[in-house]
C-alpha cells in the first residue's frame, strides 16, 4: 500500500489543498464562509481516502458528511445568523489566544513524540514489491481493476462488528428524537403538555 | 516525475529508492495530526458556537484520516469500521448538538460562547 508516480504528487497537492481549507475554517469571519471552507476539507480528506484505496469510506464521507451533517449545518446557520460578525469592529477570537497557541504547539509536540517510538514499524516493508505493484497494477488494466474494498469492509462489519452496528443505529434513534425534543419551540411545547 | 521529485526530498523512501517518489505512512499521520491541531486551535480561540462545533468535525475527520491511512498501510479493514462507527456518532452528535444550539438562541438571541457560559438562563 504506497503511493508513488503521480499518485504520490497528487498527495502532496491534496494535503496542502486540505491544510489550507483547514485554516480558513478558523479565520473565516463569516459562519457560512467556513461551514463552505469545511465541506472542502472533507472533499479533500475524501480524496485523500481514495488514494489508500478506501472506497466505501470516501463514499459514505461524502454522502453522509457533505450530504447530510454539513447541510443540516448550513440549515442551523441560515435559521440563526445574526449577522453580527460580518461587522469588522466585532472580536471573532477570545481573549485566550496566546495560550491556545501554546496548547497547540504542545499538542503538535506530543503527537510528534508519540509517533517517533513507532517511526521504525512505519518504514515501507519492500521497495521493490511496491514497484511490482504498481507494474501488476498498470497491466492489469483501468477498467478490469476493481477495487474489493467495499466489500471486505461489508464482509466485516457484519462478521465483527454487527453488536457495535447495532448499536450505532440506536444511538442514531436517540439523537434523532433528543433533537426533536431539544429544539422544538414554546409554541409546540404547550401544544404538547 | 521530476516535479514530484523535488517534492519529497525530505521523505525516506525516495532517497532509497529515487525512481519511485513514495508517500510514507508518517505522512499521512503528520497530516492529520496538523488538521487536528488546527481543529482543536479553532475550538479554543472561536467565539461562535456554530464554528466552535465545525472545529469538532474538523477533529473528528482527522482522526478518520488516521484510522484509514493506518488500516490502508497494514491492510486491515478494522480502521475502516471505527471509521463507520465514528461518522455515526458525529452525525448524532451534530443533530443533538444543532438542537441545542438553536435553543439556546431562541433564548439569548446570541451565540456568543462567552455569553453563554451558564446552562440556565
Amino acid at each position: 500500500m504506497q503511493l508513488h508516480g503521480w499518485e504520490a504528487a497528487l498527495f502532496y497537492v491534496l494535503a496542502i489543498m486540505t491544510l489550507f481549507m483547514a485554516v480558513f475554517v478558523v479565520t473565516a469571519r463569516v459562519a457560512v464562509h467556513s461551514a463552505l471552507f469545511l465541506i472542502s476539507t472533507l472533499v479533500n480528506v475524501a480524496l485523500l481516502f481514495i488514494l489508500l484505496r478506501a472506497e466505501f469510506v470516501a463514499g459514505v464521507q461524502i454522502l453522509v458528511y457533505v450530504g447530510g451533517v454539513m447541510v443540516l449545518f448550513l440549515f442551523v446557520i441560515m435559521l440563526v445568523q445574526t449577522r453580527a460578525e460580518e461587522e469588522s469592529r466585532v472580536r471573532l477570537y477570545t481573549g485566550q489566544t496566546w495560550p491556545a497557541v501554546i496548547i497547540a504547539l504542545l499538542l503538535a509536540g506530543s503527537f510528534y513524540f508519540a509517533m517517533s517510538p513507532a517511526q521504525a514499524a512505519f518504514r515501507p516493508p519492500d521497495a521493490t514489491t511496491a514497484i511490482a505493484e504498481t507494474a501488476e497494477r498498470a497491466s492489469a488494466g483501468a477498467g478490469l481493476n476493481i477495487s474489493k474494498d467495499t466489500q471486505e469492509v461489508g464482509e466485516q462489519l457484519y462478521r465483527q462488528a454487527a453488536l457495535p452496528f447495532e448499536i450505532a443505529s440506536l444511538l442514531l434513534l436517540v439523537a434523532m428524537v433528543g433533537a426533536v425534543l431539544l429544539a422544538r419551540g414554546t409554541k409546540q411545547e404547550k401544544y404538547y403538555e | 516525475m521530476r516535479i514530484s521529485n523535488c517534492e519529497s526530498r525530505n521523505s525516506q523512501s525516495a532517497i532509497r529508492n529515487p525512481q519511485f517518489v513514495m508517500v510514507p505512512l508518517s505522512w499521512y499521520l503528520g497530516l492529520s495530526a496538523l488538521l487536528f491541531t488546527i481543529g482543536a486551535v479553532g475550538v479554543f480561540i472561536k467565539r461562535n458556537a456554530i464554528t466552535i462545533f465545525l472545529c469538532i468535525e474538523l477533529m473528528l475527520n482527522a482522526v478518520n484520516l488516521t484510522f484509514v491511512s493506518l488500516s490502508g498501510f497494514f491492510g486491515d479493514v478494522g480502521g475502516q469500521l471505527f471509521v463507520f462507527i465514528v461518522m455515526t456518532v458525529a452525525a448524532a452528535e451534530a443533530a443533538v448538538g444543532l438542537a441545542i444550539i438553536i435553543s439556546i438562541f431562541r433564548n439569548r438571541e446570541s451565540l456568543n460562547v462567552d455569553e453563554v457560559d451558564t446552562l440556565k438562563l
